[in-house]
């Protein structure tokens, strides 16, 4: 009992402490300038969506819309450029896929090689809830020792006795 | 022992899993096959892009890759700013020797790009200003140094990314020339 609420502390604290680290991620100032951007908003805010979902392939760990290296705010130039032109979202994310490959996308697409990475979540969370019923059970319900022969002996007068003794004092059952 | 426990091997299984796939990381590193910081290029077997540039020597003039059709040729991303670009350009004047070389100043201002050759050498047969880089972007240059491997079809072979070093000249570009001959 002690024990898994240990368990159960320790969690928690862990889900705090990513909570925490996580939070001054969101919302932080972006890299763009004001001059980079668009007159048009609606145009300005489907740069924006863009440009978190690709990587700055210098820096590789961040999207172009928070990168300040100088091949992030050149990408950043592209995108808008090809928004003007009347390019769709997704016309503009593969001409940049056949320039540089799937890494620039930050979310990695689904195909054949990136199938394992996809699917190990769900494989670890299958496995987990498999490991925690596994051994749920085990403590809950402990197996039965082998019942001995002389135990099997007394069980059995026990029940002849129990079955005369109904018999005489309780009718009523 | 009186009872098999499966339960108990699963972390040992799993811990000599990750040492399995550690090692494998940690070997292909040591032998130079992977190199995280070194970006697949998805352009070997395209053909080069064609993006008119201006030269540098005389910027009415365009650069053509059309007319070097029919030679194996290496295309240079440089820039006067880039340190590497002057540990290879020693490599590079070797390399002319034996393959024309077309440089092109990837977002660099011309003067400087021209007291740079003077200072490191000219191993260039050409070189094309691409100011804004977007040359480069259409070549999937993330970084300078850039080097391509174009073969006579216009078809880019091999590309290096980062300065070209005696290892990576005699491991990889003169095994592929080889292989291409």
């Amino acid at each position: 009992m002690i024990r898994s609420r240990l368990y159960i502390l320790l969690i928690g604290v862990f889900v705090i402490g990513a909570g925490t680290l996580t939070l001054p991620l969101v919302g932080t100032a972006t890299a763009i300038t004001a001059e980079e951007m668009l007159a048009d908003p609606l145009l300005e805010n489907r740069a924006r969506n863009l440009s978190q979902k690709l990587r700055c392939l210098v820096c590789q760990n961040q999207s172009i819309d928070d990168s300040d290296a100088d091949l992030a705010k050149d990408l950043r130039r592209e995108v808008r450029a090809q928004l003007v032109q009347g390019k769709t979202d997704e016309a503009i994310l593969s001409d940049l896929r056949a320039k540089y490959g799937d890494f620039v996308l930050l979310a990695p697409p689904m195909a054949k090689n990136t199938m394992a990475l996809w699917l190990a979540p769900i494989g670890f969370l299958l496995l987990g809830i498999g490991i925690t019923l596994g051994v749920r059970r085990r403590t809950t319900l402990p197996s039965p020792s082998p019942i001995s022969h002389a135990d099997r002996a007394q069980i059995e007068t026990l029940k002849q006795n129990h079955k005369k003794a109904s018999k005489h004092d309780q009718p009523w059952l | 022992m009186s009872r098999f426990r499966p339960t108990f091997f699963i972390p040992l299984i799993a811990f000599l899993g990750l040492m399995v796939i550690g090692g494998l990381a940690l070997q292909g590193t040591l032998s130079g096959s992977r190199n995280p910081n070194q970006l697949p290029s998805v352009l070997i077997g395209k053909p080069a892009p064609d993006v008119p540039l201006p030269l540098l020597q005389n910027s009415r003039a365009e650069l053509a890759l059309d007319v070097y059709r029919g030679q194996t040729l290496l295309v240079n991303f440089f820039a006067s700013w880039c340190a590497p670009c002057r540990a290879e350009a020693p490599a590079l004047e070797h390399l002319s020797n034996q393959i024309s070389i077309i440089g092109i100043a990837y977002k660099d201002r011309p003067e400087d790009t021209l007291q740079f050759l003077e200072q490191y050498g000219n191993p260039f047969a050409a070189i094309g200003r691409d100011d804004d880089g977007r040359a480069g972007m259409a070549w999937g240059v993330y970084g300078v140094p850039e080097t391509y491997l174009i073969d006579p079809s216009g078809e880019i072979k091999w590309r290096h990314a980062g300065p070209l070093t005696r290892d990576v000249i005699t491991t990889q570009l003169l095994a592929k020339l080889a292989e291409m001959q």
